[in-house]
């Protein structure tokens, strides 16, 4: 008992229980994701959803899970076995090993741990947090390269190639964002990006609003936002896998548990993106009211909960987003992210560190060039020529036909 | 020869002719019912009324005479003209039909007739949609008028080609009209059942439903028949046929006419004559020595029996026994094979089935020449044919009296027996002569006491299975289509000969008749009958 | 270019956008609309084993049923026009003499292969005498094929199980209608 209590006392000990914990936790959420999804989309096409399997379906994904185990394994003959088996376990390992940066809770301290010391509830706070982020978010796709490589079949390949490209190119304005976000806060560290907005802006004596990120950086959240969708190869920017064009996409030869890991992994790494958006944008555990001055472990649940909570409803905002728009198509992919979001990126980036130069970063001036950029861009669109989205440029001149 | 106007088209006839005859055949549309190429015209059913003009034998002006006449009764003389599609002959044809359908009780549903009903025909064509008809119809239940035969009374028209056919051609007068107007029917005499040989063919000139097979009744629609040309296996007669099946059974069989061997009818014998094929005693696998074998290794061993019986004195201990139910061609094929083998082998023609005497109608003839019908004491259809095939190959041969005669003092080492009776036909005599028979290869329907016995059994088919060519009691020669497939395991017989004298492909009977034609002068004209105008037959 | 027929290609051109829809952002908050007030919408779907879509049971072409008559035989007389008319070929009918007085003829044998049936409905309005008819039943279910082969019997039982809701049409048609004055009014009408 005295062991578990100095163990769980110690920061090192801590982390090591904490990761493990919360790799439970965040695969029963992954588990709850799928069921959430089919909900979800069922809901929005006026369908009931899974609603067999336990009361109102809540069984369903363990039914799920069960039938990924009892399906043949098959590894098709052809492939590159090595790496065929190699790559569901890289994508999942990637996905789990990405919240370890994240802070999830604040400060705790144990009742037999001595007055006024406290543990942070953070499995790893390292210096170059943000980067570890992007790093890890960078290999994943090497784990689908990999996976649609060791297939050895063409429409794996195809989505193996897409992937990469739409990954590479997201992940400069993702970087550009970021970018924005350290600039402002003068630090790579998430729980100290997360201190600086734990706290309300005061006008006077009275807190008036909390002063998350998302408040002072609104564009460069719409700019993170989009090539996070991107990063996590989610709809509308699941190119990797476009089933009507690509069958399954980097997974089509995958079955059974190799192809649940693919799966489960989509899901965790929302789960992760999710977290870093809350983190980056909302102030993560910060609610007004709420704050990190109390290491009580009451406190410290409240805080867990108040992150879930946030995280929970950026799942349910990227399946909404899902069931919402239709797929990119390819060219109109590219053009998003190197005609409009590297610019745009760059400008933010560029109005930040002018501000920081000077000093300014943190007051309303922030907000207000963004908005004053976005402003720009959209005139510089207006003023360019329309975008051809439907027709081929090469198709003879258009008979207009006029419609009633 | 004369020459007379119809609907102001002039047609060349011989003089005589009935002009209803002259019209259809030159293929214009006139109804009628009682009218029948092989029987006398009564002029009853008034169907086939015409407007004419002829010569007015007082003033010798051509006029039109002023009511309908019965263009079946008028014979046709030169410079007559006739119309069939005026008003008045329409509207005689509409109100005759009207008549007709009064009391038709219209269960066209039920009717075996429908789809070959000349009243269904002749109603969509000259009839009228409604009847006027409010009283309540007579209902005349069906009955019984023969072991084989059912009279529906209720759809008759009372053409009386019935009663006729009995008395003209059967000569048994067994059908009768009863009764007077509309209380008439058709009936069998008190303790005069319709039982003469040939009354299968009241059902088949029946033009409705109301005379029908009790064999057939029921079975098929007719719509669903496929029909196939054949000749009848079960006389030296040969009668054409159509055989009618349908999903690999045959239903029914019919006379097709052909006015140089059975005109328009045929005999029950070969009518129902065909229920053997469908037997499951058949013989369905080659047996060697009484054990089921593959075709190719039934072939094989047939050849190995035959190389060295064959070399032994030039083969002159070898027999081939060619059925009289063979087809030309099939015999030709087989006689080749083994004589390929055995040079000096011994031909023989089967066994020939046969009654105590040809049976002659009208029954009471004697003399054949005034013959309407024969039915042959020989039961077999192509005896000419295999004789034919004998002569042109020539070397040894043998009647099968001869060969049964010799066989019993062991002068045949090896014999190939062709049987394909659709009974039992291996007698005492015939058994204990080929026992003495060393080997013995027997090509047959149905097992005996001969395949049992067999180094080599090999299953045979039916005819409606085969084709080829049978040549009749007068040398002519007919050639007949194959109805069905042979049944699983089977293979026609002239297609495994086929492959046994070395041939590629698929058996056709053209490509084996081509190679008889220098041999076989019977096979030279082949007779198939010329397709009759619709009701001419 | 392609030497397609230029006048079989309906050209149609593209709406224009305005500046803030060229950001897809309006669009986007639309759509989202869209789909979160479906989200709140009442449901389409039907519990299947629980509740039962209201079929039309006039109109609706679902499982064959054969009908008895008044007498409870079965109303059937063997004519052969449904597998005649059959486009799937999925009925095989052995006829026979019937053995009621006032009936000549009836299916001793009738089958409907379920599995090759496309419920075209052609077998129902063919039938002389409304014998066979398709039912409001859709619940077509069985664990083999040999299931699915419906004989004479799970026909009439059928008919015994769907007549309470969807009795045979009409008194069989005997006689022909009767010719009417020339006010114009259906020669069909009173059947």
């Amino acid at each position: 008992m005295e062991l578990i209590k100095s163990i769980l006392a110690s920061q090192v000990g801590f982390s090591v229980v904490f990761a493990f914990v919360l790799v439970n936790i965040i695969m029963l959420v992954v588990t709850y994701c799928i069921y959430w999804e089919r909900k979800i989309s069922a809901w929005i096409q006026d369908r009931h959803g899974p609603n067999r399997v336990g009361p109102a379906g809540l069984i369903q994904p363990f039914a799920d899970g069960l039938k990924f185990f009892l399906k043949e394994d098959w590894i098709p003959p052809y492939s590159d076995k090595a790496l065929f088996v190699m790559a569901p376990v890289l994508m999942f390992i990637l996905a789990l090993i990405g919240f370890a940066i994240i802070p999830w809770a604040g400060p705790v301290r144990w009742p037999w741990m001595p007055e006024g010391t406290s543990i942070d509830t953070q499995v790893a706070s390292i210096d170059i947090g943000i980067l570890y982020f992007l790093a890890v978010g960078g290999l994943t796709v090497y784990a689908i390269v990999l996976g649609a490589w060791a297939s050895k079949s063409k429409f794996p390949f195809y989505g193996g190639i897409r992937g990469t490209a739409q990954v590479l190119s997201y992940e400069i304005p993702l970087g550009l964002g970021l970018f924005v976000i350290i600039l402002g806060n003068g630090s790579l560290r998430l729980e100290e990006i997360l201190g600086a907005q734990a706290r309300m802006w005061q006008l006077g004596d009275a807190s008036i609003w909390p002063a998350w990120n998302f408040f002072l950086h609104p564009v460069t959240f719409l700019l993170v936002l989009v090539t996070a969708f991107a990063e996590t190869n989610r709809l509308p920017f699941d190119l990797a896998e476009a089933e009507q064009e690509l069958v399954g996409g980097y997974h089509t030869e995958y079955s059974a548990l190799k192809f649940g890991a693919f799966y489960l992994a989509e899901y965790a790494n929302m789960i992760t993106m999710s977290a870093v958006l809350a983190v980056l944008f909302f102030g993560g555990w910060h609610l007004p009211g709420v704050n990190g001055d109390s290491a009580s472990i009451g406190w410290a649940l409240v805080r867990f909960v108040i992150i879930w909570a946030k995280i929970i409803l950026f799942l349910f905002f990227y399946m909404w987003i899902r069931w919402t728009l239709p797929r990119f198509r390819y060219d109109q992919l590219m053009h998003l992210a190197w005609l409009t979001l590297v610019p745009l990126g760059l400008l933010l980036l560029t109005w930040t560190a002018v501000l920081t130069l000077i000093g300014r970063q943190n007051t309303w001036l922030a907000p207000a060039g963004e908005i004053g950029i976005f402003a720009l861009l959209v005139l510089v669109g207006a003023l360019r020529a329309a975008p051809i989205t439907g027709r081929q440029r090469d198709l003879p001149a258009a008979r207009i036909v006029q419609f009633d | 020869m004369a020459m007379i106007i119809i609907n102001g088209r002039a047609v060349e006839c011989a003089e005589g002719t009935p002009v209803l005859k002259v019209a259809v055949d030159a293929g214009f549309d006139v109804p009628f019912y009682c009218f029948h190429p092989g029987l006398k015209i009564v002029a009853s059913c008034r169907l086939c009324l015409m407007e004419m003009r002829s010569k007015d034998p007082k003033t010798g002006e051509m006029v039109w005479s002023p009511r309908l006449i019965p263009s079946c009764q008028t014979p046709a003389r030169d410079g007559m003209e006739v119309r069939f599609d005026s008003p008045n002959v329409r509207q005689n044809q509409r109100a005759v039909m009207e008549d007709y359908l009064l009391n038709h009780p219209l269960d066209c549903p039920v009717c075996d007739q429908a789809g070959e009903c000349w009243l269904q025909d002749y109603s969509m064509k000259y009839g009228n949609a409604l009847s006027r008809m409010t009283e309540p119809k007579t209902v005349n239940p069906k009955k019984s008028v023969g072991s084989k035969t059912l009279l529906y009374q209720d759809r008759c028209v009372l053409c009386s080609r019935c009663v006729r056919f009995c008395r003209e051609v059967a000569g048994t007068n067994e059908l009768c009209v009863i009764r007077r107007s509309s209380y008439a029917e058709i009936d069998a005499f008190p303790g005069i059942p319709l039982e003469n040989k040939l009354q299968g063919n009241v059902v088949d000139i029946c033009p409705v439903g109301a005379l029908l097979d009790k064999d057939f009744l029921y079975k098929q629609r007719v719509w669903y028949l496929k029909t196939s040309k054949s000749i009848c296996p079960n006389c030296s007669t040969g009668c054409t046929i159509c055989i009618d099946h349908n999903n690999g059974r045959v239903w029914r069989l019919r006379p097709r006419t052909n006015r140089k061997v059975n005109t328009w009818w045929i005999c029950d014998e070969g009518r129902f004559g065909w229920k053997y094929v469908h037997s499951n005693q058949r013989l369905l696998a080659p047996m060697l020595k009484g054990a089921r074998v593959t075709w190719d290794a039934a072939l094989a061993a047939a050849q190995q029996l035959l190389a060295p019986a064959g070399k032994a004195q030039q083969g002159k201990g070898v027999a081939v026994v060619l059925s009289p139910m063979m087809a030309c061609e099939e015999a030709w094929l087989l006689a080749k094979v083994v004589r390929a083998a055995a040079p000096q082998a011994t031909l023989v023609t089967g066994f020939v089935p046969k009654a105590s005497a040809d049976e002659l109608f009208p029954v009471g003839l004697t003399d054949q020449a005034k013959a309407k019908f024969i039915i042959r004491a020989e039961k077999c259809p192509n005896r000419c044919g295999v004789e034919a095939v004998c002569k042109a190959l020539g070397g040894p041969q043998a009647t099968f009296a001869d060969f049964l005669a010799k066989a019993k003092q062991g002068t045949f080492a090896l014999a190939w027996i062709v049987g394909g009776y659709s009974q039992e036909w291996v007698t005492r005599d015939c058994s204990d002569a080929l026992s003495k028979v060393s080997q013995l290869i027997v090509q047959d329907i149905f097992p005996s006491s001969l395949s049992a016995r067999a180094d080599l059994a090999l299953p045979s088919c039916a005819w409606v299975e085969r084709e080829g060519t049978f040549v009749n009691h007068a040398g002519i020669a007919q050639p007949f289509d194959r109805a069905l497939p042979p049944p699983v395991g089977c293979q026609q017989d002239s297609q495994y000969l086929y492959r046994l004298a070395g041939m590629e492909g698929l058996y056709r009977a053209e490509k084996v008749r081509e190679q008889m034609l220098d041999k076989v002068a019977e096979l030279r004209d082949l007779w198939t009958p010329p397709a009759e105008a619709r009701g001419m037959h | 270019m392609a030497d397609w027929k230029d006048k079989d290609v309906l050209h149609v051109s593209e709406p224009k956008l305005t500046a803030l829809e060229r950001t897809y952002l309006p669009q986007v908050v639309a759509g989202l609309g869209t789909t979160l007030r479906h989200m709140f919408q009442k449901k389409f779907t039907l519990q299947y084993p629980e509740e039962k879509r209201q079929m039309r049971v006039q109109n609706y072409r679902g499982i064959h049923r054969l009908n008895r008559d008044d007498q409870g035989r079965v109303a059937c007389v063997a004519c052969f026009m449904c597998p005649s008319i059959c486009p799937a070929q999925c009925i095989y009918i052995v006829a026979g003499e019937s053995p009621w007085p006032d009936r000549e003829k009836y299916p001793v044998k009738f089958e409907i292969d379920e599995l090759r049936c496309i419920f075209c409905g052609m077998c129902e309005e063919v039938c002389p005498v409304d014998a066979i008819e398709l039912t409001s039943e859709y619940g077509l279910l069985g664990y083999t094929r040999e299931e699915m082969l419906f004989d004479k019997e799970k026909l009439l039982k059928l008919f015994d199980l769907t007549k309470g809701y969807k009795p045979r049409k009409g008194p069989k048609i005997t006689g022909y209608p009767k010719p009417t004055d020339q006010r114009g009014t259906s020669t069909h009408e009173g059947l």
